[in-house]
Order: structure tokens, then sequence, then C-alpha cells
């Protein structure tokens, strides 16, 4: 790769790369020094991620992204060319709430809500893994990623029902119904 | 006789009306209005609305190289050249005042003459991206004259004397680093030492600790066209960054609009900061005419906000051979770093806690709070309690062992029950609502204590159990701090919704919840029907700050006197439909109907359209103000709180003797909090609580090196507990001594939640390894040496 003086870079020209985000294809430009959390935010409207730290130890930013977790903070947009990225916004369809937003929901886990959208990240992986995760499992999946409001034996809960409803075969759930 | 005012009157009466009913909505597990959004991730907090901006700017601080340093001059003028950097903004651009100080004005927002920490901001580079200011602020020249650095408060203070040493002045122009002096004196403590059985005493340390929540400090501001600025601020008082902002841009306070949106944690660590932010936004915005934001880092976040403030603290207690207690004695230091922030109320609840919720015949306390060139102390859950709790619940734990005595009998035989004067003299009478005895019994019955105090009493082998318990009081509201009042809107719309606002905010524990709550049982309406504005400046009258395990307690009390006002017209309409006297009126929306005759029937819409054609305003305000407080300075006697919330905490905890690793087994939380109205907000309260105190007692503090610069200023260094460190178990149990002036009699528990547990962990560590432990976070590094000066351990 060649490299580029920083003074330089602001006349570098931006580069076009590609991201299937939530199911669908964007070409964006960036910088060569862009993170792929603020094109996720500020490109594409996507501010679900949130920034905690910029360094990779709160878990805020968590995206999965080829089928990883990820913190999109440490991640430079450009390293992103080509990938499958899934964020809080896709977790579900419009209209719908899935099994983690809704054992989230139901163990009455919700604070400031800053890091859920990281955790239900971290949450969504380590299902896609197994349904039937052990409690060691779980603490391992989720130890990336900080409450500071102290949510984490409501989130032990969580995991164990979302897992259930996803067995059952109840994915999603109508979110007007949820409300109710 | 003062007469008693009708909005208190109001609560009395809801809360005598109420006493023993069953509850609609008060105390059950609704879900907060916004849990959808936040679980969607579509909840928009600060910096995410930048999303919605175009051509704004960023704003950089540019903050001091050396801890202490006399600053002889600034150059930016080839930053100013930087391409992308619009301008930079040094102390004499400060078209107001200089000053966020927030009780003392000794803290500028850009330092002119002298830095006193490392977090001191020397200009602000604004620029068109935040990768061209932090470049542009290596072109900035800046010439320090370097001052010697104190990082230590002993080095100001003598702990024993409490008299200030000769040492080089951080805040010459007060011509003392002292700031603030609170006694207590009751008694004669002299004569009650000598003539006790026993006497322990002690030194205690507890760190600074970091609030780190996870959303960092920000602030976007807009120009308006009259030269007032338009603000979204992650703040917890609004209406203080409106004070701030309005002086130092030197306009007035109706120029300045502050709007809180979802806020990612604060644990009042999101008070002055946000003034300071408030202010840089403010100030770019309105010298570039364009939309500014300044967003923290974490590392800024770490070293530019205030932090709890640490103690050292020298104790003395003296009993009789039964237990009774004769004298508590304390001269207790806090560092408060290099500006008072809200020091001098963090030393004075510290002084009004300093003896615990126990009853003493004598005591003596002094409280000093000093300057040192540490990143500054100020408001942090627990407010001064936590540092206090952690002395004074292990001088019992001292005095039990040399009584021989369980630590539970002897916190039995003196603690604070109805009848009692705290150590200020303040009578405790049902209409407080004491349930400390209560509290403990629950909590004790709860752990098995008295079974595994005594199995875990006699253990070998590298594994060992240890149970603790702490107790804590904590005087509600903000006392004799300042005028302590709040205030709360409802409105019902034509459709029926209604729309809540009041100036509180919610940091993420979801107090306003309860104030809808509290409105939605008063009215006879679901808690769906509400809508939760955030705060605005522009829309709703000032409701003091969220801070003090206020909210619910003063909120409430204002929200109980607006709903209650509203239901009376309702009534009124509703029996002019109906036909049966205003008495009689249930509304249960959407149905209304008379109680002696339910088949007499109409709807909720029908009420308010009606009440719209016949001229009855469906909209309400409701004011509290809490009646004031007493403190004689001399003796700190008086009556400092309108009531108190009551704690007791077991802690089981295992402790590995060759690692010196803790590991909280079990955590009881049992308070009384006079009436749990949010009941899923108390549970969060008191788990969140426990595990923030949990770090606070293992594993967190804020290191300065000796140049003041912080050695850990992210959280892969500054630890904070996560999923592996939370205990396996958190119980929340409940008592429900109702406080009469209270919103149904419910207290305050924010605060609270964190005060006690560090000690109770503390108590069950040493209970488990026979050390005396002194000092917080009990780190495995404590642990292991304290073991190994004890010879507990061979190695």
């Amino acid at each position: 790769m060649e490299i580029v003086p920083r003074e330089e870079w602001d006349n570098y020209p931006d580069i076009e790369i590609k991201l299937n985000v939530n199911g669908k294809d964007y070409k964006v430009k960036v910088k060569p020094y862009e993170r792929l959390l603020d094109v996720l935010r500020y490109k594409l409207g996507l501010t679900g991620p949130k920034e905690g730290c910029g360094r990779g130890e709160c878990g805020a930013c968590s995206v999965i992204m080829d089928g990883k977790v990820v913190p999109s903070c440490l991640v430079l947009a450009v390293r992103a060319d080509g990938s499958k990225i899934l964020t809080v916004e896709g977790l579900a369809p419009e209209g719908k709430i899935h099994a983690i937003q809704k054992a989230l929901l139901d163990t009455f886990a919700v604070q400031c809500g800053y890091c859920f959208p990281g955790f239900e990240m971290a949450i969504k992986a380590l299902l896609d893994r197994t349904l039937d995760p052990t409690d060691e499992e779980i603490k391992e999946a989720l130890s990336g990623n900080i409450c500071r409001c102290g949510s984490y034996k409501r989130f032990m809960k969580a995991v164990k029902l979302a897992a259930k409803y996803i067995k059952e075969g109840k994915v999603y759930f109508d979110e007007e119904e949820v409300r109710r | 006789m003062v007469e008693v005012p009708e909005y208190v009157k109001i609560v009395e009466e809801i809360f005598d009306r109420y006493k023993g009913k069953e509850f609609l909505y008060i105390g059950r597990h609704i879900q907060r209005w916004d849990a959808v959004e936040k679980i969607k991730g579509k909840a928009l907090f600060t910096a995410d609305f930048l999303k919605y901006y175009r051509n704004f700017v960023w704003v950089h601080s540019v903050r001091t190289r050396y801890a202490h340093a006399r600053i002889k001059g600034i150059d930016y003028s080839e930053a100013l050249k930087y391409p992308g950097v619009l301008r930079v903004i040094t102390a004499k651009d400060i078209p107001g005042v200089n000053d966020v100080g927030y009780v003392i004005p000794d803290q500028p927002l850009l330092v002119e003459s002298k830095a006193r920490f490392i977090g001191d901001i020397l200009a602000l580079i604004v620029a068109e991206d935040p990768y061209v200011a932090r470049e542009a602020e290596e072109l900035i020249r800046v010439n320090y004259e370097k001052l010697p650095v104190i990082t230590d408060p002993l080095q100001v203070i003598d702990l024993r004397t409490l008299e200030e040493k000769e040492h080089p002045l951080i805040h010459e122009e007060r011509g003392s680093d002292i700031i603030t002096h609170f006694k207590i004196r009751k008694g004669d403590v002299e004569k009650a030492v000598k003539d006790a059985d026993v006497v322990v005493e002690g030194e205690y340390e507890t760190p600074f600790q970091e609030h780190a929540y996870l959303e960092p400090e920000a602030t976007i501001a807009t120009p308006e066209p009259d030269g007032g600025v338009t603000l979204i601020s992650s703040t917890q008082c609004p209406f203080d960054v409106r004070k701030i902002v309005a002086k130092v841009l030197g306009v007035t306070q109706n120029k300045v609009r502050v709007i809180v949106p979802a806020v990612g944690g604060g644990f009042g660590g999101k008070e002055d900061v946000a003034d300071e932010l408030g202010a840089k936004a403010a100030l770019a915005a309105v010298l570039t005419g364009r939309p500014a934001v300044a967003i923290h880092t974490r590392e800024e976040s770490m070293i530019g906000h205030s932090k709890r403030h640490p103690m050292k603290a020298w104790y003395r207690h003296a009993a009789t051979r039964d237990g009774k207690l004769l004298a508590v004695e304390a001269n207790i230091v806090l560092d408060t770093g290099a500006y008072a922030s809200l020091g001098p109320f963090v030393a004075w609840r510290a002084t009004v806690h300093s003896t615990g919720p126990y009853r003493t015949e004598s005591a003596r306390v002094d409280t000093k709070a000093v300057y040192t060139n540490n990143v500054y102390a100020g408001a942090f859950r627990g407010f001064g309690g936590p540092q206090t709790a952690f002395a004074v619940e292990r001088q019992m734990d001292l005095l039990a062992e040399e009584l021989g005595m369980d630590p539970v009998d002897l916190r039995l035989k003196n603690i604070l029950r109805e009848g009692d004067r705290t150590v200020h003299g303040q009578l405790l009478t049902a209409e407080h609502g004491v349930g400390l005895e209560e509290a403990l019994r629950k909590a004790v019955e709860a752990a098995k204590w008295y079974e595994k105090r005594k199995a875990y009493s006699s253990q070998t082998g590298v594994l060992r159990k240890g149970i603790g318990v702490a107790l804590m009081y904590h005087g509600n509201s903000i006392g004799v701090e300042g005028a302590d009042y709040s205030s709360a809107t409802l409105i019902v719309n034509r459709d029926g919704s209604i729309t809540f606002r009041t100036g509180l905010m919610d940091m993420g524990q979801g107090a306003l919840w309860g104030l809808v709550l509290i409105a939605a049982e008063i009215l006879g309406v679901p808690p769906q029907y509400f809508k939760v504005e955030y705060p605005d400046t522009a829309s709703t009258p000032d409701a003091g700050p969220t801070v003090a395990s206020r909210s619910t307690v003063m909120g409430g009390a204002a929200t109980v006197n607006a709903a209650y006002k509203l239901r009376q017209r309702l009534n009124y309409v509703a029996s002019k439909i109906l036909g049966c006297p205003e008495s009689e009126i249930e509304i249960k929306a959407p149905d209304v109907y008379c109680r002696s005759d339910p088949s007499k029937k109409t709807k909720w819409m029908e009420v308010v359209e009606q009440s719209f054609w016949l001229g009855i305003p469906l909209q309400e305000f409701g004011y509290f103000r809490a009646p004031p407080a007493e403190w004689n300075e001399e003796t700190g006697q008086g009556a400092p709180y309108v009531t108190y919330t009551f704690g007791a905490i077991i802690a089981e905890v295992t402790v590995d003797t060759e690692t010196g690793g803790v590991k909280v087994d079990r955590i009881i939380t049992s308070y009384d909090i006079g009436k749990v109205i949010n009941r899923v907000g108390a549970e969060l309260h008191s788990e969140g609580g426990a595990i923030q105190g949990l770090g606070y007692a293992l594993m967190e503090e804020i290191v300065h090196d000796s140049e003041g610069r912080v050695k850990n200023p992210n959280l892969s260094t500054y630890y904070v507990p996560t999923i592996y460190d939370a205990p396996d178990e958190i119980v929340s149990l409940w008592v429900e001594a109702g406080y009469r002036r209270g919103p149904f009699g419910a207290k305050g528990l924010g605060e609270p939640s964190i005060n006690a547990i560090a000690p109770a962990i503390v108590n069950a560590v040493s209970h488990a390894t026979g050390v005396r432990y002194n000092s917080i976070p009990l780190t495995p590094e404590k642990v292991f040496l304290g073991l190994k000066k004890a010879g507990k351990i061979r190695l």
C-alpha cells in the first residue's frame, strides 16, 4: 500500500468502499484514516453503535463484521471494504423486536441504554454459535462490554431467555404488541 | 410556628389517604417509557444528533502540559494558519466572566495565568474536523514556569492536628489551600473516652473514584440570532448549564436554551463538567456563527471531570463493655484536587454522616477539604457518604472484635430508632420513617447471618469465605446546601394523551418514570398515556438539579401537587357529566364512573373534551419546596436533612489466600426508602449501586504520578467491574417506613445505593482472613501483603 504523508491526506482522493450493512448495499467515499464507527454513524446515519472509549475497551461500538464481533472504533473503514456488517438497527426488521431485545425488556434490564447496542451484538454472536450457553460462556462472550449502570445480572438472565425464545422459534416479536 | 405551605399539606394528605391501599402503578414492575427505543438503538444521545447537523465546527481543548505551572504566554499564531483551523480562543476572548466554579468562583474556564492540574484548559481550537484540531495543537507554543506539584493532601494539612502545613500555595489568591472546615461538637468526648471500657482507633484511606459513565461528555451548541445559543447537552443540571453559559457569554439566561436528550450515565459526574462543555461549545458557536461540537474522548473525560474525593481519616470510638457507644472522634481530610467544585458540599455531607446511623453520647468531628494539584473532585453518587461509611463501619467491626461481640449485635445495640436523636440532636419521629432495625433484621435473616458468621470463623485452606455487614443512613435531597425546590408540569392534550415535563432529567436509572407512575396513580390514567418530554429550559421552569437522590422525593412531591390539582378539576367535570358528587368520581382510563353507581359512566376522552368546552384548563404546574434545614456551624447541631434513607448491606466473599484475590459471592441490600415507587428503578439502583460499590471496594482508583499526571486515564488501566466481577447474586430487600412529606411516603435511593457496599465487602474480607484492612481499593496486592504481614501465610 502507498504511504501518504499526513499533510497530503486532505488532498488525497477519497476511497470508495463497498459495505453491506444490515442487508443493504452501500457505496461510501471515505478518507484513509476514517473509522468504521464514524462511517456507520455519520455517513450512514446508523447511530446505534456508540463511542465509549475509542480504544476497543468498552464494547459500546461493537458490530458484527463477517460473523465476528468487532469494536468498530478500531476498524478503519477501508479495512471493512466488501464486508457484511450487522448493527443493532439490523437486528430486527422495522416494526419487529428481536428475541434478544424482547428478553432484555422482559428482564427489565434497560437503564441508560448506552451500552445496549454493543451488548446486543455480543449476545447475537454468542447465540449464533450456541443456543445452550453455559454461565461461563455467557460471561466470556459479554466480558468485552461494560455496563456502568450495572445490569449484568439481568444480562445473564436475558441471554438464557433469548436462547429459549429462539429455540421455540420465536425470533421476532411484534413491536406494537410488546409496547402494549 | 411557621405555617405549613399548601404544597406540603397536599403531599401529607395524599400520604395519609393512600396508606395501606392497593396501588395500580406505584411499586409495580412497569417498563420504562423509552425501553423499546433504547433496545432498538434508536434513542438519541447528544453526539447522535450530529447526523442531523451540517456545517458544524469542532472544539478541541488544549490542556496544560504541567499540573502546576505559571503560564507566561501562549503563542498560537502558527496553529491559526493550519488549514482547517478557524479560530483559537483564549481567556481574553471570553465576553463574559471566565469562571466555571460551582460553589466557589475558583475555576477559570480557560486558564489565564496559572495551571493547577493536568486537565486545565489553556485554549480552545475551533476547527473543521477533530483531526485538524488535534494536529494544530502541536503548533501552539506555551511558555510555562513550572511550580512544585502537590499530589498528597497530607503535604497541605496534618491529619492529627488538621493544621495547614508550610507548602507552596496552589490558590495563593485565597491565602490558604484549606477550603472548608465543618464540625460536630456534642457532649464531653474526653471524659467519655477516659470512662470507656474499650477504645478503638484507626486510620482509613479511600481513593479517587471515576464515574466512568459510558457516554463521555458531549455538547452541541447552535448560535441564535439574538446572540444567545441553544445547547443539546449531556448534563444532570440543565439550569446550571444555562446559568454558567449565560455568565461566560455575558448574556441573560433567557438567551441560553439547554435541552437534555438521552444521557448515558451520570452518577454525579455530569454536573459541573457539563457547564464547562456548554461554555466551550457556546463560545465557539457565538464566535464562529456556526454550530459547534464539544465531545470529550475517554482520556479527556477521565482527566478533565470531577472525581470522588479521596479521604484520609483518623477515627476513635469508645464504648462500654456491653457495647454501648460513648464517643466518636474523627479527623477527616478530603482531597478536592485543583478546584473546589462541589467539594464544600461533599465535605459537609461527609461530616453530617461521619458517625454513622448510631446513637452516641458524645462526638467530636472535624472535616477539612484541601486543594492539591490532582484532578478536581466533586459530586459522585454518595457524595461524601461512602468515604465516611467505610471508616465508621470498619470501626464498628473493630469495636465488635475488641468486645468479643457479634458485629450485628453491636450494631443493633446502637442503631437509630424512632424517638432517638441523631448526633446532630435531630429527633427522629414516625413522620420521618425510621426503618433501620427492620432493614437490618431482614438482611440478617435473608443472609442466614449468624449461621454463616460462625461457620466461616473456623476455616483453614487456601480459599476462605467471609461474611460482613455494614449500615448506612443518608440525608435526603440537599439539606442546607441550598434552596431545595422542584417542579413538574402535566398537560392533558385534546386527544386524552398526557405530556409530562420537568427540569429534572433521567441519567439512566429511570427517575422520571417514578414521577409518571405517581401522576398515573393519582389521575387514574395508565402510564402508557404519558409522554416524558426531554428537559428543556425553554419549556419548563427550573426544577433544581438532578442530584442528591432528590428526583423521586422532591420531583415526586411536585408531581403529587400537579396531579392532585388536575384530578380535582377532572373530578369536577366528570361530576357535571355523570351527576354524582366529585368525591364519588372514579377515573380508570379509558373509563370514568361513579363509585357508588358504576352504571353511571363515561369515557376519559369525553371528560377531556367536556373540560375543553367548559373552559376548564387541563394543564397544571406543581411546585414543592422542602422545609428549611438547620445547621449550627460551630457545633454541627440542628436538623441537617428533612429525612434519611436507611440501609443494611451484607456481603459474602471468597478470598484466595495465595493470590489475594477476592470474589464477591453475594450481596444483600436492604433499604428503607419509605415507599417503593418505581420498583424496576429501585431494583436497578440496588444492583447498580452494589456493583459500582464493589468496584470502589476492590479495584477502582485514579492514580496520579508525582508530576500530577493521571497514570490510568482509560478503561484498560482504570478497572471498572465487568460481568466477571459482578457478584453471583444480588438480593434486594425493601422496607417501607413511610416518610410523611415524601410522595406516597417515598425517600431517595440513588446515592444511598453505593454508600455501605465497600465496608460490607471489606468487613467480609477481614472476617475471612482475620486481617484488619483499612484502605480501599482492597486490591489483591493489599490483601496478600496484609496476610503476609499478619503472618497468616508462609512463603
